[in-house]
């Protein structure tokens, strides 16, 4: 077995009194796709978070791509999200003055980068997506399932070592949720990505290698 | 692209951040303005002396004379001595000096101004010789006239002739056109200096108010550093007494009042207010603006944008507004500028100063220079425009840094 691509020791997380994620123990290997499911107020996001260097746990270790994220700044977790994750959201949230080529090359903004290099991986990624004819459309002119092809398109764009996506089919009517669904699991398949996707929807977690369920903060078998 | 991510967020929010532009802009405009105005004062005071090419004019007031016959001074302009002459010319700041002496001379029921001039000095008078319309200017010493030309066309002078004053004759080598030249310098004939000082010692009636010996003069114009011109104008006065009036264009600048008063303090006071309120106006959208996007920061900051990433673009969008805001401001303010630009400002000039006796035509009457009110938008000026504006844009994203520290990436995932 390779060392994990991400580990989790006993990450703890508490708000105020409340304790919101309790104890977590987690490997994902590199190249799986792991669902992590439960209900609504389970603590799926948080832990998504917590593992993807967004929140900082109030106790345990969590190791990403060989960094202890926990001793990290907040500009060098910014910097190591940048080189080695990439994030797909339930709304999507694109930038709503960017067009989709745009969007897509925004974590590329801050590298020194020519413009028609930036441009050109936006682009590419966009038509892998099938989404050339509306490169320079706003976000605001493109439909759910475009949206959330454009959002997909950018969390790709840095060439990331695994991918957190959180409930990216929740926004969206079932077609065009499955459709969704297809390509994440092309990308699995075909490019060795690691996943770990976020869902209530115990249909879609299908897809995954692996499902991890969380309930009332913790994991469960 | 940078770019055009700066300039899409100014174009989204339209209304909000027009009404920051205008802010702004009506802000950098009427401090433009103001300082332009308050600029276009100071120059035009300069106008009455800066014909003469002088910074300072100085006389010194006394009595009137008993008997209005033969020579006699202004109340306005008695004696200033030669010794007291050298002695302000070693003053500290003086570039150089001119003189001159001014007489009213009343002959046999004609009255005549006179003015004695140093020929070789450019300063003061001297300027007299870029207005010559016919002959030539006064050369040198000896018995010679130059004659104003309304006054000659009046007496019917020629060049050739004679004028005579205090029954000597002095032949006319030329004809000046006072008009064009500054109020402060008019008379009806000029004199070579020595002539006239020889008129002013022979005159029992000068003697009798203000003794008067060769070499002394009555009206001393002086070039001098700018900066020291305050200072200087201070110790003319103790040097000279009490008597003296020292005109300089801070001189003139109180005698345009109330209107340039208003225009220079106003133009602090009420820039500051103005500054203050745009300043708090465009604060104010930068700073809703982060709290909008507390949610857009957080994507960026979970896309890997470090918090320096966002405060550069922030800057660059605060930057953006403000420098939007400062160039329609100065437009706008060198619309306004241009439109003073035609109007005409009369400066007063002090009755001291003013040649014409009270008891001929238009004596009594206030004397003016008429100038175009020189308003204009100088480049340090623009330059100054700018930079304030800069200066808000770079202040008011300064202060907003914390706001984007505090908001965590996983703000986002809140909004989910």
């Amino acid at each position: 077995m390779n060392d994990p691509i991400l580990a989790a020791t006993d990450i703890r997380k508490t708000f105020g009194d409340i304790e919101v994620v309790k104890g977590v123990s987690v490997d994902l290997q590199p190249g799986e796709f792991v669902g992590l499911v439960g209900k609504s107020g389970s603590g799926k996001t948080t832990l998504m978070a917590l593992l993807s260097g967004l929140e900082r746990p109030t106790s345990g270790q969590t190791t990403l791509c060989g960094k202890d994220i926990g001793a990290a700044t907040e500009d060098e977790l910014a910097l190591f999200r940048r080189a080695t994750i990439g994030f797909i959201f339930q709304s999507f949230q694109l930038i709503p003055t960017l067009t989709a080529w745009e969007n897509v090359a925004v974590p590329l903004f801050p590298e020194k980068m020519a413009e028609e290099e930036r441009r050109e991986r936006a682009t590419s990624l966009l038509r892998q997506m099938e989404m050339e004819h509306r490169l320079d459309q706003l976000p605001g002119t493109l439909s759910g399932g475009e949206k959330q092809r454009v959002a997909i398109a950018r969390a790709l764009v840095n060439h990331p070592q695994i991918i957190f996506a959180d409930e990216p089919t929740g926004n969206l009517d079932s077609h065009t949720g499955q459709a969704i669904m297809e390509i994440l699991t092309t990308l699995h398949r075909e490019q060795g990505l690691t996943i770990l996707m976020v869902t209530h929807d115990l249909e879609l977690s299908q897809s995954a290698d692996r499902l991890l369920r969380m309930q009332d903060g913790a994991l469960v078998p | 692209m940078r770019f055009a991510y700066v300039w899409r967020e100014l174009t989204l929010r339209k209304r909000r951040h027009l009404t920051a532009i205008l802010g702004l802009a009506v802000g950098i405009a009427l401090l433009v303005i103001l300082q332009a105005l308050a600029g276009a004062y100071r120059q035009a005071a300069r106008a009455p002396l800066a014909e003469i090419g002088a910074d300072i004019t100085i006389q010194r007031s006394g009595d009137v004379p008993q008997n209005l016959q033969g020579a006699v001074f202004p109340c306005s302009a008695v004696t200033i001595r030669q010794q007291e002459v050298e002695q302000i010319s070693r003053m500290s700041g003086v570039r150089a000096t001119g003189q001159a002496l001014l007489l009213w001379v009343f002959d046999q029921e004609q009255f005549t101004m006179v003015l004695g001039i140093d020929p070789a000095n450019s300063l003061g008078p001297g300027k007299l010789r870029n207005f010559v319309v016919k002959g030539r200017f006064l050369e040198g010493e000896g018995r010679q006239a130059l004659v104003e030309s309304t006054y000659a066309r009046e007496k019917q002078i020629k060049v050739g002739e004679m004028v005579t004053i205090l029954a000597t004759s002095y032949p006319v080598v030329g004809l000046v056109d006072g008009s064009l030249a500054s109020k402060i310098a008019l008379a009806n004939v000029y004199l070579p200096l020595a002539e006239a000082q020889a008129l002013a010692v022979a005159s029992p009636q000068i003697q009798g108010v203000s003794p008067f010996a060769r070499g002394d003069v009555n009206l001393v114009f002086m070039k001098a550093d700018q900066e020291a011109i305050p200072s200087l104008a201070v110790a003319l006065k103790t040097a000279l007494g009490d008597k003296t009036s020292v005109a300089t264009p801070a001189s003139f600048l109180r005698q345009l009042g109330n209107l340039f008063a208003l225009s220079d303090k106003f133009a602090s006071a009420t820039s500051g207010i103005v500054m203050v309120v745009a300043f708090l106006m465009v604060f104010k959208t930068i700073a809703g603006g982060i709290q909008e996007r507390a949610r857009e920061i957080g994507v960026l900051k979970c896309l890997g944008w470090t918090s320096s990433n966002i405060k550069a673009q922030l800057l660059a969008e605060s930057l953006a507004l403000c420098l939007l805001a400062g160039l329609v401001g100065i437009g706008f303010a060198g619309l306004v500028c241009f439109g003073l630009s035609l109007q005409e400002l009369q400066i007063p000039i002090p009755w001291e100063m003013n040649p014409t006796p009270h008891f001929l035509p238009g004596g009594g009457e206030p004397v003016f220079k008429t100038v175009r009110l020189p308003v204009q938008l100088s480049w340090p000026l623009i330059g100054l425009a700018l930079m304030l504006a800069l200066m808000v844009g770079a202040i008011t994203s300064g202060l907003c840094i914390g706001r984007i520290t505090r908001i965590k990436p996983s703000e986002v995932l809140r909004h989910e």
